[in-house]
């Protein structure tokens, strides 16, 4: 019964790794980000269920503030980007190529 | 108040040049306040040389516990071994302030903090405080050689840090094993090196870590083959750079030898003599060798030290009294000698612009008094008997004889070829005829005389009246090689102690 | 007897002290302003001469002790103690040395004063003389050394001033290059010199390494390291005293001023090796094999020096290599354990070669440096003085009775005969034709025939008394200090064998008292067929011929300096390019730059990997933290 959330959990998870390294949009990428934080969440509430125990919503309580807190930010680093170069594909920004 | 004069000699100098760093005083104000300091502690080391009372034990000790859980203690003292070393850290730091006077602040403060650090070193009898004070001691010649060198400084300065750091870093695990290896066999943690002395290591691990010890050292020496760094830091370094690295950091390799790897590591020391002996000696030729195909004379200089610490590297290796005391002895010799012609080389750059052995001659005719000087230093340098090269010398000749009469033979031709490339020299800069440049040459001012006045009459004095410092030293000397012996003998009967036909105890 | 022991330590100390007096004022004040030259040589000669007159004292308090008790010790301070080693700057005053100490001084001296007036015209007068003094305190310091370093001192100190005074005329390459040649070989002879003594130490020198201690070990000693012991110190005196195959630096250091010339390279450095090879004849008495390498090494250089002085032309270069030679005879004279005649041959040689270069110089100076023999001829009238002591000394030194140096030579051949080194006596008598014939060459181009150089002979005149004094105070020496060592034939005693009976061993051959003086007239006749054949050639005035064959390769010495800067100098330097140029940062240093060669390397290999894309950085991340979870899991569990 449990590992079903734990299943979809892993499947959300995936999927947001798949979109981090595959999408080439900054806005994409984030937003798979986000996907991944919140399989996360849903694998934090799923063990405070099955433990019977409270600090898993409140670490899913303190992502989502994270998660919103890294949004703002994130948001203000895209403009400067786009700013920047004039575009969002992440292939552009590759400054760190040795 | 004397009590504390070992710490007073280590942390004024650092203290000092730190505190000039942070002042906002002028480059001259620095230059004197580097001299007073230095002079306050040679005035100290002079009241601590006739103090000194040449029993073979630890004299001046200072112990205080600094790190208790590991048994690391904040240990100095100094006996027959350190005595001359330390006075060689004492008595020409002076020297370096009072002729070389267009260098920066930052470059009198690192001096400072070099002297602080290298006495810090010779000082102490702990393993961890030796360690930390022998990193310190890098510090300032980074700094010296990578700001204010020659045009070629930087992959010179890249060379000598990283070289003996690694060797450094080898010994930081080696120094590790053998706090360890303490800890198992008496159940308590020490890093004190008399204490440390009674450890009874074995095994292929020991004999890495002596090895590894080794390698560390022969860095700093430049024991041969380890010695490349050499010619490109002495050459790109400032003079008295220079000075410092030759007359007292080099000597500080020799030192720490016999002061921590023999009495730790004595069975692996006496299976490895013949072959770091051997070292010794091929590079003592093969330095000497290179020397003589020099255009710089400081470049050639350079050889010419490194050939000299091949042959003290052999005193120490040869292991019977004479020749340590020898090596002890020819430490301080050439210091003083090695050590002044540095100087004097450095004093020609500045007034000639030029160091290339070609382009010089005829100095003889103009400067007299400068060049009696380099002839007493250069003669002093090649051994001649009257002056401070020959004692030295002559004592690890003796002492290397007995060991094996090849490598006594091999350590006897240094005689020749110490010779040839400073005769050489010596004709090309100040004989033959003179040019324009040279014709100019001032000789010598008064207060340079002053200057170097001191260290020409202890080269003299050291080889008319060498018993004064080898009366000192000797006690401590015999004391080491006897305590080798008992080791090794009680506990390896095999060990390859040569001519196995004479009497060792004595010697 | 105390108060006369302290006055060895003087002895030496008092040059020594000159040498620093002049040394210093020179030195302070020869750029600014000169001092005069009446200054330094009066301060020059009074330390040598206080110097003979205590040894003559010292000479005259040994005579006055019974022959076994002539030995005064005088240890100064303990100058460094190691161990079993102990090393007292100490002073030795035996018959040996105080004979040695007599003549030295008294040489010193005379050639000192000659040179107040032969290097009048020269600037720097003043470091002349503080190496002449400096010189013979470190003379003074080998002979009277109580032990063999101290001896070391001296040795090398006179080595040092050798060198000095080699390269005076510094200005010129080619001297300072003869001094340089003349301090490495000289090295070369130390190296074995102190390898002897450490060997020697280590054997029997634990309980004193002084000359009355190291005697009374001797016998200790096996005959493998005495041996050994024997041939390196052999080593240092072929060095010193300029033998094969260390004998090429003698002739080249005639670069050095004539006075230099006659002290140190004729009467009494040179002869340092004889005398320490006489110092050990407690040690090689023992052992007759090392004697014989002694002695045939002497007398086959003696050969090998008498021919190159038959084709040389510069007179210096003429006089350098009878040094060489006569210095062969002494050592095949302590080689045949004939001690006392190889030191008794030192003595007279002192005075005679001493005296001929004296006079060479005198003709130098009067011909205004011209030191090649075809270019004078006919000074007989001119130099008068110089003549007839040149030709006192000249006698002497071909051997003719009744002059010095017939008694000395007479000894030698006598003694090698005696002790059936028969060998050695027939090349001695061939080399004494040979001597009487270059010396007499010498003499006739020199003195007889028709001036060669006509403007240079007009100009020519007498040296002042200064230098012509020493001359005939020498000339006095060279004629009859024979007389000294009288043999038994001519109703002599041997008084100087008796005297140095005391600090010597000796093996007297046996002979009998024919074979003597057939020896005797056999070596007169060779030798009055080299002067007949050297008047006969050139008596008349002869002109110089252009050597062919023999001639010319004796006149090139055989190019042993070219073999010998083929064959030892140029690869030892090329060895040095080698290494500076290929060895050094090519090879050695390689493995240094191998790392950071593979430093760079793996730089560049890991580079591949950082393409810069956050997602592939996020992919790496992915990878390592699912090989991690991989790892934990298996572990875990």
């Amino acid at each position: 019964m449990i590992q079903h959330y734990l299943i979809l959990s892993i499947i959300l998870f995936c999927l947001g790794i798949l979109g981090v390294i595959s999408r080439r949009n900054v806005f994409t990428v984030f937003m798979s980000i986000e996907l991944m934080l919140n399989a996360a969440n849903l694998a934090f509430i799923t063990f405070s269920r099955l433990h019977l125990s409270m600090d898993g919503q409140v670490l899913a309580l303190l992502v989502m503030a994270v998660a919103a807190a890294e949004a703002a930010l994130a948001l203000a680093v895209v403009i400067l980007l786009h700013k920047h170069k004039g575009n969002l594909d992440t292939n552009v920004f590759s400054l760190l190529k040795g | 108040m004397f009590e504390y004069a070992l710490s007073v000699m280590i942390f004024l100098p650092i203290l000092g040049g730190l505190a000039m760093l942070l002042m906002p005083i002028s480059r001259g104000a620095s230059r004197i306040t580097g001299l007073i300091v230095s002079l306050v502690v040679l005035l100290m080391g002079i009241e601590l040389f006739l103090g000194f009372t040449g029993t073979g034990g630890m004299e001046y000790l200072e112990n205080r516990p600094w790190i208790e859980s590991l048994g690391i203690s904040y240990g100095l003292g100094v006996d027959g071994i350190s005595l001359l070393v330390l006075m060689t850290g004492a008595v020409l730091f002076p020297m370096v302030f009072a002729i070389f006077t267009t260098q920066s602040k930052g470059y009198y403060a690192n001096l400072l903090i070099a002297q602080g650090a290298m006495i810090g070193a010779i000082c102490a009898t702990d393993l961890v405080l030796f360690y930390i004070f022998w990193e310190i001691m890098l510090l300032p010649i980074f700094f010296m050689i990578g700001i204010y060198g020659g045009p070629k400084r930087l992959p010179a300065t890249l060379k000598i840090t990283i070289y003996t750091i690694a060797g450094s870093l080898l010994m930081l695990a080696a120094l590790v094993y053998v706090g360890v290896s303490y800890h198992n066999q008496f159940g308590k943690w020490t890093f004190d090196i008399v204490q440390l002395g009674a450890l009874d290591l074995g095994g292929g691990f020991a004999i890495l870590a002596f090895l590894m010890f080794m390698v560390a050292f022969a860095i700093k020496i430049p024991l041969f083959p380890f010695h490349t760094w050499l010619p490109d830091a002495y050459t790109e370094a400032p003079t008295a750079t220079t000075f410092v690295l030759s007359a007292i950091m080099a000597k500080i390799g020799v030192y720490g030898v016999i002061r921590f790897v023999i009495p730790v590591f004595e069975v692996e020391f006496v299976r490895f003599a013949v072959l770091l002996s051997l070292a010794g000696v091929v590079g003592m030729m093969y330095c000497g060798l290179a020397a003589i195909a020099q255009k710089d004379m400081k470049r050639m200089l350079a050889f010419s030290s490194a050939s000299h610490m091949g042959i003290i590297a052999v005193g120490v290796f040869c292991m019977n009294t004479q020749a340590l005391t020898g090596s002890l002895f020819q430490i301080a010799a050439h210091a003083t000698s090695t050590g002044v012609l540095f100087l004097f080389v450095g004093l020609m750059e500045e007034r000639m612009g030029t160091r290339e052995i070609g382009d010089l001659g005829g100095i003889a005719y103009r400067a007299p008094i400068f060049a009696t000087f380099f002839a007493i230093a250069m003669l002093a340098s090649v051994g001649l008997p009257g002056t401070s090269g020959f004692i030295g010398e002559f004592l690890i000749i003796l002492g290397a004889i007995k060991f094996s009469g090849f490598i006594g033979f091999l350590a006897g031709t240094s005689l020749i070829i110490g010779v040839c490339y400073m005769l050489w020299m010596f004709q090309r800069v100040f004989f033959e005829k003179e040019n324009d440049r040279t014709a100019a040459f001032p000789d010598l001012n008064v207060r340079e005389i002053l200057t170097f006045l001191p260290v020409i009459l202890l080269i003299i004095g050291m080889g008319i009246f060498p018993q004064t410092f080898i009366k000192k030293i000797e006690p401590a000397a015999q004391l080491q090689i006897a305590k080798v012996f008992a080791m090794t003998q009680s506990q390896v009967a095999e060990t390859t102690v040569p001519k196995p036909g004479h009497n060792n105890h004595k010697n | 007897m105390e108060h006369t022991a302290a006055y060895l330590g003087l002895i030496p100390l008092l040059p020594l002290t000159g040498a620093l007096v002049i040394g210093l004022l020179y030195m302070f004040t020869c750029t600014t302003n000169p001092l005069p030259e009446k200054l330094y040589g009066a301060l020059a000669c009074v330390g040598p001469l206080l110097s003979f007159f205590l040894a003559l004292v010292v000479f005259f308090h040994l005579k006055g002790l019974p022959p076994e008790e002539r030995f005064l010790v005088h240890n100064a301070y303990t100058w460094f103690a190691v161990g079993d080693l102990h090393i007292n700057m100490g002073f030795l005053a035996d018959p040996l040395s105080a004979l040695m100490l007599l003549f030295v001084t008294l040489i010193g001296s005379l050639i000192h004063i000659y040179s107040v007036g032969y290097m009048a015209e020269d600037k720097n007068y003043g470091k002349f003389f503080c190496y002449m003094n400096l010189f013979l305190g470190a003379m003074l310091i080998l002979v009277l050394g109580s032990g063999p370093v101290v001896m070391f001192v001296g040795w090398e100190g006179v080595g040092l001033c050798s060198y000095l005074l080699i390269s005076y005329f510094s200005e010129d390459t080619n001297n300072v290059l003869a001094g340089n040649k003349a301090f490495i070989v000289n090295r070369i002879g130390d190296l074995g010199f102190v390898l002897g003594m450490s060997v020697l130490f280590w054997a029997i020198g634990a309980s004193g390494f002084d000359y009355l201690s190291l005697r009374a070990n001797a016998h200790n000693l096996t005959p493998a390291i005495g041996i050994t012991v024997c041939l390196l110190l052999f080593v240092g005196a072929t060095g010193k005293s300029a033998q094969i195959p260390l004998y090429v630096w003698l002739p080249d250091a005639m670069a050095g001023p004539t006075p230099v010339s006659a002290l140190i390279h004729a009467a009494t450095m040179v002869t340092a090796g004889v005398y320490m090879v006489a110092r050990f004849s407690f040690i090689y008495a023992h052992f007759p094999i090392a004697g014989s390498v002694v002695a045939w090494v002497g007398i086959l250089t003696a050969l090998l020096a008498a021919i190159f002085g038959m084709f040389q032309k510069d007179i210096k270069k003429i006089l350098a290599y009878s040094t060489v030679s006569q210095l062969g005879y002494m050592f095949a004279a302590v080689g045949v354990t004939a001690y006392s005649a190889g030191i008794f041959h030192v003595f007279t040689h002192a005075f005679f070669k001493a005296l001929l270069f004296l006079g060479a110089g005198s003709v130098i100076y009067a011909l205004h440096h011209q030191q090649d023999i075809w270019k004078m001829g006919g000074l007989k009238d001119k130099l008068p003085r110089t003549y007839w002591t040149m030709l006192i000394g000249a006698l002497a030194l071909s051997g003719v009775p009744p002059f010095s140096g017939f008694f000395s030579k007479d000894e030698i051949l006598f003694s090698a005969l005696a002790t059936g080194h028969t060998g050695i006596w027939f090349i001695g008598v061939l080399v004494a034709g040979m001597t009487a014939y270059y010396t007499f060459r010498m003499i006739f181009l020199v003195f007889h025939g028709a001036p060669r150089d006509k403007e240079a002979f007009d100009h020519a005149h007498e040296p002042p008394a200064v230098m012509t004094i020493p001359l005939v105070i020498l000339a006095v020496g060279a004629a009859f200090a024979g007389v000294l060592n009288l043999p038994a034939i001519f109703g002599g005693s041997l008084n100087v064998s008796q005297w140095l009976e005391p600090s010597l061993v000796e093996h007297h051959g046996h002979a009998s008292i024919w074979l003597e003086i057939m020896a005797m007239l056999a070596s007169i006749g060779v030798v009055a067929c080299g002067v007949y054949i050297a008047y006969k050639k050139f008596g008349q005035g002869a002109e110089e011929p252009v050597f062919t064959g023999f001639a010319k390769i004796g006149y090139y010495k055989f190019y042993v300096d070219e073999i010998y800067n083929a064959v030892f100098v140029q690869p030892y330097k090329g060895f040095g390019s080698i290494i500076s140029r290929f060895l050094e940062p090519k090879v050695t240093d390689s493995g240094v730059k191998l790392s950071s060669w593979l430093y760079q390397k793996a730089g560049t290999a890991f580079k591949a990997l950082q393409v810069g894309y956050v997602r592939i950085y996020a992919l790496y991340m992915i990878i390592g933290l699912s090989l991690m979870s991989l790892f934990l899991s298996q572990t875990i569990n």
